[in-house]
């Protein structure tokens, strides 16, 4: 009994120094990001490429064609239409990988890559080096089962388990079959691209491919995000509508 | 001049609105303000709330736009303004204050900071394009499908 704990936990060692040397000997990716785009001063050789189209099955593409169209007339009317995010509800993955332009911070330790964002103070975990779980072991949630490993230089992540009430990219619908791929990559010391693939075999002809770009903010202290003082509400109409104060 | 500045003003909040139709999303959408005609209050400040998602200055003015002696300012987050140079103590209660805002288009007295003017002549932005993503400009919108 004795000598299976003492083989149990030299296996343990071993394995945890595996996975931090791999991680030791990967680009540093550690500290805060602030997601960058492309346009006006942006150096075109940082910037990230233009995101691929969305195409989604004809069973989807009417509906998700006419709220596009409902939203952005409602938009041009200054009403705009109501949106989890005006409910303080985190956004999940993918959408929280870039919100606005509030910083990420990466903290890579032994076995496990954390991201917490600064908007409303997400996190997720990426276990590296492990196999993904079949989907339907993973209890759907706002940030699913993530598993990373290094390929070369890239940080390659996948990632199950979305929830299907987690509005997607672009508010394109998903099915619990979503399966999201980001390839992490340093263009330069500090500037990093996450080009995300999104595969969903039910919503979607094929995968939509997109890619954020990150400039690294040296010594930058993540603020915090409390949902406290929430003046955004929805009214009866479902427009968005702002409490004002005495 | 002052139209020119007011034009800056209205860029960087549009910057902002931008962001939300590309991969980066935003907490809201800002088309409930009127960004293309900016009024001016000045007033003196009741509260100024420090919160998330949003900074809040609720202002006093006694000779307010719209018939309306009290405005709500609705500011960026305390981690937009950080970065523009604000912080949490940069206003007060019973301070002189004239901003620039946006107003709500349904004509309630709430708005969108451009930008405000304190007592000691400081001027400060809500972001936008001075304040974050190092004045790199966000990325455009993709092609819906």
């Amino acid at each position: 009994m004795t000598r299976l704990v003492a083989r149990a936990v030299l296996l343990s060692i071993a394995l945890g120094t595996a996975a931090f040397a791999q991680t030791a000997s990967a680009p540093n990716l550690t500290g805060a990001w602030v997601p960058m785009g492309a346009g006006r001063g942006a150096d075109p050789k940082l910037a990230p490429p233009p995101a691929g189209p969305v195409v989604l099955k004809p069973a989807y593409a009417k509906e998700y064609d006419a709220r596009r169209a409902a939203d952005a007339e409602a938009t041009r009317r200054g009403e705009p239409p109501a949106s989890d995010a005006v409910l303080c509800r985190p956004y999940g993955m993918p959408r929280m990988m870039a919100v606005a332009t509030y910083p990420v911070e990466i903290l890579p330790t032994p076995g496990q890559i954390t991201i917490v964002t600064e908007a409303f103070s997400e996190v997720r975990r990426i276990f590296l080096n492990q196999p993904q779980l079949p989907i339907d072991e993973v209890p759907p949630g706002y940030y699913g089962h993530s598993v990373g490993r290094w390929e070369g230089d890239t940080l390659v992540i996948d990632t199950v388990g979305i929830k299907e009430s987690v509005p997607g990219y672009n508010g394109i619908p998903h099915s619990a079959q979503m399966r999201i791929t980001e390839r992490m990559r340093l263009v330069t010391p500090d500037v990093l691209h996450n080009q995300i693939t999104i595969d969903d075999p039910v919503v979607l002809e094929k995968p939509v491919v997109y890619t954020l770009a990150y400039r690294r903010l040296p010594n930058y202290k993540m603020v915090e995000f409390i949902c406290e003082n929430n003046r955004e509400y929805v009214d009866e109409k479902g427009r968005v509508r702002m409490k004002l104060g005495q | 001049m002052r139209r020119e500045r007011l034009v800056c003003g209205v860029a960087a909040v549009l910057l902002v609105i931008q962001a939300t139709g590309g991969p980066a999303s935003a907490h809201h959408s800002f088309a409930m303000f009127d960004t293309a005609n900016g009024i001016t209050l000045t007033g003196v400040v009741t509260s100024f709330e420090w919160t998330n998602p949003h900074v809040y200055i609720e202002l006093d003015v006694p000779d307010g736009p719209k018939g309306a002696k009290h405005w709500t300012i609705e500011l960026g987050s305390p981690s937009i303004l950080q970065r523009a140079g604000w912080k949490f103590n940069s206003i007060k209660k019973g301070d002189a204050i004239t901003a620039v805002v946006s107003p709500l288009r349904n004509g309630e007295p709430g708005s969108l900071l451009t930008r405000l003017t304190l007592s000691d002549g400081r001027v400060l932005t809500n972001g936008g394009a001075t304040g974050v993503g190092g004045g790199v400009a966000p990325a455009a919108t993709p092609p819906a499908r």
